[in-house]
């Protein structure tokens, strides 16, 4: 079928053999022998064209059958437009999920960091961090010192880069006279050359840019596309970073956003040591930048591996120098004190990125695993029994005289066809998708599909069309070319009706629907759970944004929050008006022992002392809506001149002031500042995230504090709380036009994306359940119509010997239910244990939760129902003498 | 056929004969191309001239049809060449096509020589 029939060096080979024969003839003539050869020559013709032609001919005759069998497919799948609809958009579903999962997860856990040699980075990691410091993550950062101390040592790891965000979430920026917020990072003058990241444009820096803490910055590829539109006149530009001026530089390469998960840096700047470009965005401690405050463990590192020295050795190269620079500025460690002990972690891909995202996406990627396998059995079965009407037309092929061959080439044909529709509507299908995954999962970096994903999707393909192409081939065959003379259809028909395959795909499907119901049912069960838990805020009508003024003085700072809170209550529609240093629902918490009445609190059996505390303003509580239990809210009559005050909650009174009255005590911070008298104490509220468990907490008054820096602005209004905001952006500006408002959102959206994981996981898995039960419901129905099409005849008869309709209504139904039956039993324990692998995703339910077992068993009864509902009734209106007649 | 001497006593192939030719000539025995080329020739008394491009496609046609098969082999002269033979398919064919082109010669044949006749006469 395939084969070439003849070479063109053979023919070739024939037509020389030709011109030597002739010469010898015309020699025997009595031609001398040059005359002999041209002769021969001359009277062939044209050589090279006759060549010419044969090989077109064979190309053309190949092209040409090739061109006709594709027609035939077509005309033949034109006349089922039901069937091939149906194939192609289950085909479409089935492989656009999967490919939109596989993007994500192959951008999130597959893909390398887009730096060069990413085998030979590592992150660095402290066991702990020494005593009496401050850190933003327990074992990921690091002092200004040890980076110093490691970053000199010779050998081990060359270089050490540091990388620290300017702002927790994005920082405020300005060209000209238009305030915005991208994200941007501080990192070492080795950072793009030590990564061997490229720059397309521009430079990146140098270690003298470090030094002199030169004002310049590369933006991100994505932030210059974003933000400037590939202006290649952007290098050179001014912008202004918390009122800094900053001049870029360079653009870094293509699909480079930092080192970190999640998130995507827009530009870079050396290492800074203005109080404006702090680190983290935090106010100045004691007067003291991240540089110089050996307490504070802020920055992030990552290093390469020198050539020629294994992770071991480097490691023990650098451990001394580490627990000797962890030390510095803090004095000698106490005696019997754990020391921090240094480790290197591999960062060929995104930390965190596994831990967050590992889990929940493998397990969708198993969910769309099985939808595509019921997709592809559904297509399968579809075929089978759109085969199996057709043997009528196969057997007649047969008989006229086509090979098997050509027959199998056909039925391949047809399913390139639908392979090839249903592909190309797949990927049209998961780009959307990926793109709303990623806005959900809030995954910045690209998650563009690459090589990867679709040599992933061609193979799902290639697959699916062989698969569809061989497996009808058996039904199609196996009537032969004797079948054509029969007539009668009860015959011709019902061997493939009874065909066994039919029900085992059947209770398969069956089965991983009951799995994937139960998986989605647990997931949503737990998103309801998550959103119903009681915040103890009453978050509707409330809007929150930062701000970051520019302010270095306490009383300037205090004057303007005093000012813009004033201002903004005078808005229409304002009810009240609120400020806070930590945004409740964002995740940062300030944490630490505290002083009760002038010492540490005793706790009961070695609970924790830990309190979180916040910075707050007037009308706080009232603004949040959260019950004042006893005693009063912030005012604006606080201030820095009255008596400091202090507020807790339920929590914190229980647990460190059990039974009295905790008005009049006082609180104080682990080194004695900030003493304050409690003058009330709330409910119990969410302060970090939405799934936190009560913690005891503790509220200081904003114009009693030494704190002029970022602020969060929480409004309570009437109507839509995001209305508000332009009115609110004009306030601001006409007190400060440099500042933004950053990261505007209702205090709802805020609370949401402390579970927005959560939250897109459990949408993600309710909807492939959904999924599988309308796919499994498509096939259900066409397997068991066409077997009632097929029993046509059977029915006749027994109706005509007297069964009534009921009866031949309740045959068919049995036969779906025992299906489902089957499925149910294969099905309940794989749920099991997809349960057990789904139970740390699980909020407030077990992963043997009887009500989402029984809604999936329930499910996919009624969706067995109604898919025989239709065949069933068609069974019970045939007319008995009509399907006899037709025999 | 620019390289025709003397075109004016031969005779350019009808479409479709030089099949028929080939099947007569292959019914005598196997034989490569340029034995089957010089033999049609020959037979026709020098009228036919056989374009050689076209009579080893119209071969290639043939074998594929299964009308003829081919094998490579010795020439009398001792050269390999591909030797062409009848099949059974063929035979049936070269029966048929023959008994077609009789009828079609005499039909030619009637009308021809009926024009030199008056006019109204039907045979």
């Amino acid at each position: 079928m395939f084969k070439r029939k003849r070479s063109a060096q053979d023919f070739a080979e024939e037509i020389k053999t030709h011109l030597a024969l002739e010469a010898d003839e015309l020699r025997s003539e009595g031609l001398g022998e040059d005359e002999a050869r041209w002769k021969a020559r001359r009277e062939f013709g044209n050589v090279r064209l006759t060549q010419e032609r044969f090989y077109l001919k064979g190309r053309w005759e190949a092209l040409d059958k090739l061109f006709r069998d594709l027609r035939f497919g077509l005309r033949s799948l034109l006349q089922s437009p039901g069937f091939a609809i149906t194939a192609i958009l289950t085909l479409a579903l089935g492989i656009g999920a999967n490919t939109a999962v596989f993007s994500v997860m192959n951008a999130v856990l597959l893909k390398s960091l887009p730096v060069s040699d990413p085998g030979s980075l590592v992150y660095l990691r402290t066991s702990n961090p020494p005593r009496m410091t401050g850190t933003v993550d327990n074992n990921e950062t690091f002092s200004y010192p040890v980076y110093d101390a490691l970053r000199h040592q010779n050998g081990g790891l060359s270089p050490v880069m540091a990388y620290v965000p300017l702002s927790g979430s994005k920082v405020a920026v300005r060209y000209g006279a238009q305030p915005e917020e991208a994200e941007g990072d501080m990192v070492s003058g080795t950072f793009f050359s030590g990564l061997g990241v490229s720059l397309p444009r521009g430079r990146g820096f140098s270690e003298e840019d470090e030094t002199n803490h030169a004002p310049v910055a590369v933006i991100s590829y994505n932030y210059w596309t974003r933000r400037f539109g590939r202006n290649p006149d952007v290098l050179g530009t001014t912008f202004y970073v918390n009122g800094v001026p900053l001049a870029i530089v360079g653009v870094a390469a293509d699909g480079f956003e930092g080192v970190e998960a999640g998130g995507s840096t827009d530009f870079w700047i050396p290492m800074q040591n203005r109080p404006e470009l702090n680190a983290w965005g935090n106010p100045l401690e004691d007067g003291k930048t991240y540089i110089t405050n050996p307490t504070w463990w802020c920055l992030r590192l990552i290093g390469r591996v020198a050539p020629g020295v294994t992770r071991t050795q480097a490691l023990a190269q650098l451990q001394p120098v580490f627990q000797n620079a962890a030390y510095v500025g803090l004095g000698s460690p106490m005696e019997g004190e754990k020391r921090p002990v240094l480790s290197l972690i591999d960062a060929k891909n995104f930390p965190g990125y596994d831990q967050t995202y590992g889990n929940p996406l493998r397990i969708l990627m198993a969910m769309v695993s099985s939808v595509l396998l019921i997709a592809l059995t559904n297509v399968v079965m579809l075929l089978m029994a759109r085969n199996a009407t057709r043997q009528r037309e196969f057997s007649l092929r047969l008989a006229l005289g086509a090979g098997r061959s050509e027959l199998l080439r056909q039925l391949l044909i047809e399913s390139f066809l639908v392979v090839t529709a249903g592909g190309a509507l797949a990927w049209g299908f998961a780009e959307m998708a990926t793109r709303l995954l990623g806005r959900w999962a809030q995954i910045e970096s690209s998650l563009a599909p690459d090589k990867t994903v679709l040599l992933f999707t061609l193979a799902v393909l290639v697959v699916a069309a062989l698969l569809f192409g061989l497996a009808p081939l058996r039904v199609a065959l196996a009537g032969g070319p004797g079948l054509a003379l029969k007539t009668s259809a009860a015959v011709s028909n019902a061997d493939a009706g009874k065909s066994r395959t039919g029900k085992i795909i059947v209770v398969l499907q069956m089965a991983l629907c009951v799995v994937l119901l139960v998986g989605g049912g647990l997931l949503i069960r737990t998103l309801r759970n998550l959103t119903n838990i009681p915040l103890g805020v009453r978050v509707d009508g409330l809007v929150v944004f930062g701000l970051k003024p520019n302010i270095t003085a306490i009383p300037e700072g205090v004057a303007f929050y005093q000012n813009l809170i004033y201002r903004l209550r005078t808005l229409p529609g304002v009810e009240s008006v609120t400020i806070m240093e930590e945004r409740i629902g964002s995740g940062w918490s300030d944490n630490f022992d505290m002083l009760v009445d002038g010492r540490l609190p005793d706790v009961a059996n070695g609970a924790s002392r830990t309190v979180r505390s916040n910075v707050a303003g007037p009308d706080f509580f009232r603004t949040l809506g959260v019950p004042v239990l006893a005693g009063r809210d912030f005012a604006d009559s606080d201030t820095a001149s009255s008596p400091r005050v202090g507020i807790i909650n339920e929590q914190f009174a229980e647990r460190f002031l059990p039974n009295l009255n905790p008005l009049g005590h006082t609180i104080a911070d682990d080194r004695g500042r900030f003493t304050m008298t409690i003058v009330g104490v709330v409910k119990d509220h969410k302060y970090r995230s939405i799934d936190e468990a009560p913690i005891p907490m503790a509220w200081y008054m904003y114009a009693q504090i030494p704190m002029t820096g970022p602020m969060q602005v929480e409004m309570r209004v009437h109507g839509d709380p995001l209305a508000i905001l332009p009115a609110a952006r004009k306030i601001v500006q006409q007190i400060d036009p440099n500042l933004p408002l950053i990261q505007p959102l209702t205090q709802r959206a805020q609370y949401d994306t402390s579970i927005s994981h959560q939250l897109l996981f459990a949408r993600l898995a309710g909807f492939f359940g959904f999924l599988a039960v309308v796919l499994v419901a498509t096939g259900l129905y066409g397997t068991l119509a066409y077997r009632v099409n097929t029993r046509t005849a059977e029915i006749g008869v027994r109706m005509a010997v007297g069964a009534r309709r009921g009866q031949v209504v309740w045959m068919i139904l049995k036969d779906s239910l025992l299906l489902t039956a089957a499925g149910v039993i294969f099905g309940i324990p794989l749920a099991m244990l997809v349960g057990h692998t789904l139970a740390s995703s699980l909020y407030g339910i077990k992963p043997l939760d009887a009500i989402s077992y029984m809604i999936a068993v329930i499910g996919v009864a009624v969706v067995a129902l109604a898919a025989s509902a239709v065949p069933a009734g068609r069974a019970a209106s045939v007319d008995p003498m009509r399907a006899l007649r037709t025999e | 056929m620019a390289t025709q001497e003397n075109n004016d006593d031969r005779i350019a192939l009808l479409q479709g004969t030089l099949d028929l030719l080939i099947l007569k000539t292959l019914a005598l025995g196997s034989c490569h191309g340029q034995g089957v080329a010089r033999l049609i020739q020959r037979q026709s008394e020098e009228v036919f001239f056989v374009d050689h491009g076209s009579l080893y496609l119209a071969l290639q046609r043939l074998e594929d049809k299964k009308w003829i098969a081919a094998k490579w082999g010795i020439s009398e002269n001792n050269r390999k060449a591909r030797f062409y033979s009848l099949t059974a398919k063929g035979r049936e064919q070269l029966v048929e096509k023959q008994s077609e082109w009789r009828r079609l010669s005499r039909a030619m044949g009637l009308i021809l020589d009926s024009s030199m006749e008056p006019r109204g006469e039907e045979a």
